[in-house]
């Protein structure tokens, strides 16, 4: 069983039943992580910023960097191995943030919004969602089974 | 602070700061100081020239030929890339493990270079000069880790709870729970080695820098490069993001949300073409020695 590891800003899709996605340390990042039962299709995003306005050329060469760039591809990318929107179950992580009562830091709350704002606009749905506070997170597909599991910071893998 | 004599014995048996570093680190801070001073001092450690070389012929610079000497390694890598070349392969020994935090010794390491990188990143972006000790201050800001990695391990429970349930930051809960935090410790560490006041400084309050009277900008620009490098989960463990902000960063050095989010991207980048630096505690791991 090969485990396909994502990294910050990077995006991974497989259809191999014998394929687990996993990425590591999500702080303020989000993985968005997707699976579609009947073509057996899954993709695991890594996104760091929401907003590619802020470097055309950054999202362009790194479009999983940003939220409005990377979602959209990782459902593109889906699309392509035969998966339907339809049909695709949809799991978030991530986004937490530092203790800040300034709110200086807060690109965690950002990342969640525009997570939030895009998915609602193109009518899809968020099955299973931990989001915010201020733990580090681990996510993992297993397409063998669909399942999807999360870990955090000092805590048991559990399911998603 | 309450330093036990457990943890005086292992900041005591910390191998003693390498010379060639602190030679290199006060040609770096020379601007008079030449080339052929650099090279003769870095000529006599075998292992850093061996580093050096490695690096110079690495992808990253692209070279047509490998470079065998010192002499040609600076000509092509220029002075501030020797420099970090050297404080890397000098440094990096001290990264290994950091038991407790759950964070492996090589990611502490990266940890370290990408906080050392942001903190060139923070600097340019507020038009300040890019100095060695703004650099030597990101790599070990940590460096308190090393040692009391042991100590949390130990109380790993206690401090967890405290930082689940109370609201604590990491940084309280270890001062609680063991009696000192990692960077007064690392402030300890910096003082055995008879440190510069503003490193030392830099590394002892890399949290609180709003607790400096005379709040230098090194203090500051490290308490953020980290924040930053937490966030984004680089190299962090447990701890990554129980860590409390503090003071008017934003105000002290006019930044807006959207340099930060402009600054985490950049350093995307930077480490992309730093991955010889990071990947030299996991080679020296493999090579077991070093």
């Amino acid at each position: 069983m090969a485990d396909l590891v994502v990294g910050i800003s990077d995006l991974k899709v497989s259809s191999n039943p014998a394929d687990c996605m996993v990425t590591y340390a999500l702080g303020s990042c989000i993985a968005v992580a997707v699976y579609d039962p009947a073509a057996k299709v899954g993709g695991l995003l890594h996104y760091m910023l929401p907003d590619s306005t802020l470097d055309a050329a950054k999202a362009k060469e790194t479009p999983a960097m940003f939220a409005d760039t990377g979602i959209p591809l990782l459902f593109k990318s889906c699309y392509k191995m035969g998966a339907d929107k339809k049909r695709m179950v949809v799991k978030v992580a991530g986004g937490a943030s530092i203790l800040d009562e300034s709110n200086f830091f807060r690109i965690g709350q950002k990342n969640i919004m525009a997570m939030r704002k895009l998915f609602w606009s193109n009518n899809v749905l968020i099955d299973a969602e931990d989001t915010g506070k201020n733990f580090n997170r681990t996510v993992r597909i297993d397409l063998g089974t669909g399942k999807f599991y999360i870990k955090r910071a000092g805590g048991q893998m559990e399911e998603l | 602070m309450k330093i036990n004599k457990r943890i005086l014995k292992s900041i005591k048996a910390l191998p003693p700061f390498p010379a060639t570093i602190q030679k290199v680190m006060a040609l770096a801070n020379d601007p008079d100081s030449s080339l052929t001073e650099l090279v003769a001092v870095i000529r006599f450690d075998q292992a850093i020239t061996a580093n050096i070389l490695r690096i110079c012929n690495s992808s990253y610079f692209g070279l047509r030929r490998p470079v065998d000497n010192v002499n040609d390694a600076i000509m092509h890598m220029g002075k501030k890339n020797v420099l970090r070349a050297v404080m890397a392969s000098g440094l990096s020994r001290y990264f290994r493990t950091a038991k407790g935090y759950d964070v492996k010794g090589g990611e502490l390491w990266e940890h370290a270079v990408a906080v050392a990188l942001m903190a060139q990143i923070c600097a340019a972006r507020i038009s300040r000069p890019d100095d060695s000790r703004l650099f030597t201050a990101a790599v070990l800001h940590d460096i308190g880790k090393v040692v009391l990695g042991e100590f949390v391990h130990e109380s790993w429970r206690k401090i967890q709870e405290l930082v689940e349930s109370k609201k604590h930051s990491y940084l309280d809960a270890e001062e609680e729970v063991i009696g000192v935090n990692h960077a007064e410790l690392g402030g300890e560490i910096a003082l055995i080695w008879k440190f510069p006041d503003e490193i030392l400084k830099a590394i002892a309050f890399h949290h609180r820098p709003d607790l400096l009277a005379d709040g230098d900008a090194v203090s500051w620009i490290v308490y953020l490069a980290n924040q930053l490098c937490h966030m984004m989960g680089i190299g962090v463990g447990t701890d990554a993001l129980a860590y409390r902000a503090v003071g008017d960063v934003a105000g002290r050095f006019q930044l807006k949300q959207r340099d930060l989010e402009d600054m985490m991207a950049q350093l995307h980048g930077s480490l992309q073409g730093a991955r010889e630096l990071v990947s030299i505690v996991s080679e020296q791991k493999e090579s077991g020695r070093g």
